[in-house]
């Protein structure tokens, strides 16, 4: 496993060539990313989660935002328009469907740019073609996912289903619990995707409604400063800018031959792209704090999730806890790279584990049991679907039933 | 405040419910209180059934998304329970013993049958006059949703009158961000108002008068309050 | 890019591969007046393409590559396709990412060239074939002409699907016989020109590579009017003499038959009003060059 960095130790590498101190064009000094995360004072704010994307860009040296409306994206995505108009983003324009908005997104990143874009369900599945390409291409793109239901049937509300359409991108998938996750989520996602030996697009996953239309209290940096620009020309492949060196010269390049180094250069292509999710975890476990959370995790019962479902089993340890009745609580803040080890080691002494998700095929679950040797311990659910709420109380029925003790009827 | 406060709120599209849960949500917040809003809805729709949701505690709230155990409920439509135009049938399942039911309507609503049924879990129903409130005092029904909050906070004290204030300012009086739909209705109520500062002194002023009516009505009925 | 960024350090020059070191001393970057004259005489941009012996494709594309204004500061969009056979060949920056997204992927990237380079002309092309322009694109296609995004769209016109083996694509003549298309195409070829102009593309040409003095003019107009003004197409014949039956050495017959009065092919342009005037300035500018420099070398030859 990777070591546990202790926080006062927290160092991420950061780029030489972008000058700290500087300002940009709205007097934001570009602040070394250690000093901006745990260094500089943060102000109290009683915000949405849409408020939420629209203060983290604005603090992030963003170059390229494309937006496109779906719900419950729409308000985020307008908002940042309003701080391209204040000059805090530098170009930002409305695409014609997600499809296009992702290509647009590759086009600006190819170009150099620190590129920042939102989107939803039935979006992120017609965007999908780009998602491997953008990880392909060593984009490292940011896209928020707020997520929301899968058609058909229709659904605006939010489920977690699409998360599992994107794990094997290539991309980083980090998921955020609250609305100051996914604060922090989205800033420190682009320092960590951005790195030279990463160099991957990175989608910062929350649920819609239950964070984007939720008033929540949050702690946000002063405007007064703002991450480091990208440097594109510390990429592993070089920027699409005619001001390095056309690379292509040479009389018989092996992309596009039916032969076997090109099976070779795919395969070995691919390799490097997965290799570099892992290598994320050195610059994620200090930034993130580790990549799992831990509460009370010595306990016999415990409760394994990621986002909003991690809130309700806190609700519901609560209840539980008045019954007498103790469980502990494991976080999955990445689901890309996947806290294999951390999983297995956290749930090693543990005799039931739940899964409680927001979808109906409970691929968190899978995932987990993949990973964890004596598996039949892990009870996938409880599951609600297609914008259900899954109401603290109805873990605490899931978990007292799997534990044989007595039930009480919910009374509506 | 010694437990969390769940309040549930039924509406219907453009009556501010979304609205009204946030401000709650900013008034405990000033107050120093936990809080979390959030509203419900399916595609942005005037007169469809909207909800959202507030809740308020001493510790740090967690739970989020619909409300399905509610301490309190506020109908802030007569629809809400004639034409069932609420997320739940009956519109106060889910209702705590001992909740409080707040109902924008003039007339006994329910059935014989309702009030057996929240007789036995001890709930008590306050009929608000918010729309008439709202007309006399904010000058358009618009303000209803000020009216219900101000006896929400009059009946339960889940909130101060000071904390309204700062978060009706806080919502009113600064650049908001609100949905599409809310948006152009805030311009509509801007328009009416023709001042900012007007639409603020009005929709306080709304607040305090519904809030007042309320705690005299809780007075009257030696109402132990929740809180 | 200037173009002695490409100059190599010279403890290195001998362990370069003999192409690199022809690049930097032969191409033409930076040249003034580049054009498909040079072709023969300098190191062109593109290499040895992997395209059918004969294909009309790859000599539009060397055609193209000498013409463009300033190679040092532009980069290609590409698509899936026989083109794509080509890209990693050739000496500018180019980016092949999906098939039918190359306007798309052209707006993001002008503009973040736009915002990262403010200063500086760089110059986007785009250059895909008719599947992806027309058929699978065609909505990014024409979105990215109606937000009059200042860039040049190349479509290389081979009336089918070439790289797949020949199948109806929306720019095949009506009634031709192919794969998917077992009785014939039922539709008329799709006006893409016209679309265009409708759609607001300021500078819109459609030719065959049979005259590369022809290629040389539209494409420089393009790009000019491009960085000008907004959006610009350029459609060409690039028949697959594979797939229409036709042997290695018949491509140029091919464009010739079918750019006579009445063809398919007649050569069409559409030009806005703006454009117009752009052009006029820079035809007028470069006579005038011409004349000073003939009578500089008058006055020279005489003292």
């Amino acid at each position: 496993m990777n070591k546990k960095v202790i926080p006062e130790n927290r160092k991420i590498i950061n780029s030489t060539h972008v000058k700290i101190g500087e300002k940009n064009k709205k007097g934001q000094v570009h602040t070394e990313p250690n000093e901006f995360f745990f260094g500089v004072e943060r102000i109290k704010k009683f915000f949405t989660g849409s408020e939420v994307i629209q203060s983290a860009i604005k603090v992030a040296h963003c170059d390229v935002m494309v937006a496109y409306p779906i719900t419950p994206q729409s308000e985020a995505a307008a908002l940042i328009g309003e701080l391209f108009a204040d000059g805090y983003v530098g170009e930002y324009f409305r695409g014609e469907s997600e499809f296009a908005v992702m290509g647009q997104c590759a086009g600006a990143s190819f170009g150099g740019a620190r590129v920042f874009t939102t989107t939803a369900g039935p979006g992120t599945l017609r965007a999908m073609e780009n998602f491997p390409m953008w990880a392909g291409s060593r984009l490292p793109i940011q896209v928020c996912v707020t997520c929301r239901g899968v058609n058909s049937p229709l659904s605006i509300q939010p489920d977690t289903l699409e998360m599992s359409y994107l794990l094997e991108t290539g991309m980083l998938i980090w998921h955020a619990e609250t609305a100051q996750d996914l604060y922090d989520f989205i800033l420190m996602g682009f320092i960590v995707a951005e790195q030279p030996d990463v160099h991957i697009p990175i989608a910062v996953c929350c649920d819609g409604f239950f964070v984007t239309h939720t008033k929540d209290t949050v702690d946000i940096l002063p405007d007064d400063v703002c991450l480091p620009p990208y440097d594109p020309y510390k990429s592993p492949v070089p920027c699409m800018d005619m001001e390095c060196p056309p690379v292509r010269m040479m009389r018989d390049p092996f992309i596009m031959k039916s032969n076997y180094i090109h099976y070779a250069t795919h395969a070995s292509w691919q390799q490097e792209i997965h290799a570099a999710v892992e290598r994320s975890r050195k610059h994620t476990i200090p930034l993130l704090d580790g990549l799992i959370d831990i509460e009370n995790g010595d306990r016999d019962v415990l409760i394994i999730g990621s986002g909003t479902s991690v809130s309700q089993s806190r609700e519901a340890i609560r209840l539980l806890e008045l019954e007498g009745i103790k469980v502990g609580l494991v976080k999955i803040k990445t689901i890309r790279p996947f806290p294999h080890e951390e999983v297995r080691e956290a749930l090693k002494n543990a005799k039931t584990v739940f899964v409680p998700e927001f979808n109906i095929t409970g691929w968190l679950a899978r995932e987990i049991k993949s990973v964890v040797p004596d598996n039949d311990k892990i009870i996938a659910g409880p599951h609600v679907a297609g914008g259900m709420t899954m109401p603290s109380e109805v873990i605490v029925v899931e978990i007292k039933t799997a534990l044989g003790l007595e039930v009480e009827k919910i009374k509506m | 405040m010694k437990t969390r406060m769940n309040i549930r709120i039924s509406g219907l599209g453009g009556q501010g419910a979304v609205t009204a849960a946030h401000v709650l949500a900013m008034a405990a917040n000033k107050d120093g209180l936990y809080s979390i809003s959030n509203p419900f809805f399916g595609a942005e729709k005037r007169m469809a059934p909207a909800e959202s949701y507030a809740r308020i505690g001493p510790e740090k709230i967690y739970d989020r998304g619909e409300l399905v155990f509610p301490d309190v409920i506020m109908v802030f439509h007569p629809q809400v329970i004639t034409m069932q135009k609420s997320y739940t049938a009956p519109f106060y399942s889910g209702l705590k013993d001992g909740g409080i039911i707040l109902i924008n309507t003039t007339d006994d609503l329910l059935s014989d049958a309702d009030h057996e049924r929240l007789n036995a879990k001890k709930v008590t129903v306050y009929n608000v006059d918010a729309t008439s409130m709202a007309l006399e005092i904010g000058g358009t029904e618009l303000s209803t949703n000020m009216a219900m909050i101000g006896a929400c906070a009059g009946v339960t004290r889940v909130v101060t009158l000071e904390g309204l204030d700062a978060a009706i300012q806080d919502r009113f009086g600064k650049k908001y961000v609100a949905s599409g739909g809310t948006a152009s209705l805030d311009q509509a109520i801007t328009k009416k108002y023709a001042k900012k500062e007007m639409l603020l002194k009005k929709n306080i002023a709304c607040i305090n008068e519904s809030y007042k009516r309320a705690v005299e009505w809780a007075k009257d009925k030696n109402l132990a309050v929740a809180v | 890019m200037g173009a002695e960024k490409i100059k190599i350090c010279e403890d290195l020059y001998d362990i370069m591969p003999p192409e690199y070191q022809d690049i930097v001393e032969n191409a033409t970057y930076g040249k003034e007046g580049r054009g498909w004259k040079d072709i023969g005489e300098s190191k062109e941009l593109i290499e040895q393409h992997s395209l059918c012996a004969g294909c009309p494709e790859s000599i539009a594309f060397r055609y193209i590559l000498a013409s463009l204004p300033a190679p040092e500061d532009t980069v290609f969009v590409g698509s899936t396709g026989c083109t794509s056979l080509v890209f990693p060949m050739v000496a500018v920056h180019n980016i092949h990412s999906l098939f039918g997204n190359q306007n798309a992927i052209a707006t993001g990237l002008k503009r973040a060239l736009m915002v990262r380079h403010p200063d500086k002309m760089k110059d986007v092309v785009v250059l895909a074939g008719d599947g992806a322009t027309v058929d699978i694109g065609l909505d990014m296609t024409m979105q990215s002409w109606f937000r009059q995004e200042k860039f040049t769209t190349i479509c290389f016109d081979n009336e089918l699907y070439a790289n797949t083996g020949g199948q109806e694509s929306g720019l095949m003549q009506k009634g031709f016989v192919s794969k998917m298309a077992p009785v014939g195409k039922l539709f008329d070829k799709v006006r893409l020109p016209e679309i265009a102009r409708e759609a607001g593309c300021h500078y819109v040409v459609m030719m065959t590579s049979s005259k590369p003095n022809r290629v040389e003019k539209a494409i420089r107009n393009a790009i000019y009017v491009a960085r000008e003004i907004g959006p610009t197409y350029v459609q060409i014949y690039t028949p697959c003499i594979l797939e229409i039956g036709k042997q290695s050495m018949e491509g140029l017959d091919e464009m010739k038959d079918s750019e006579g009065i009445g063809g398919r092919f007649t050569y069409k342009e559409y030009v806005s009003d703006e454009a117009a005037a752009l052009i006029k300035k820079m035809e007028d500018a470069e006579k005038a060059a011409k004349k000073a420099a003939r009578e500089k070398a008058k006055a020279a030859a005489k003292a």
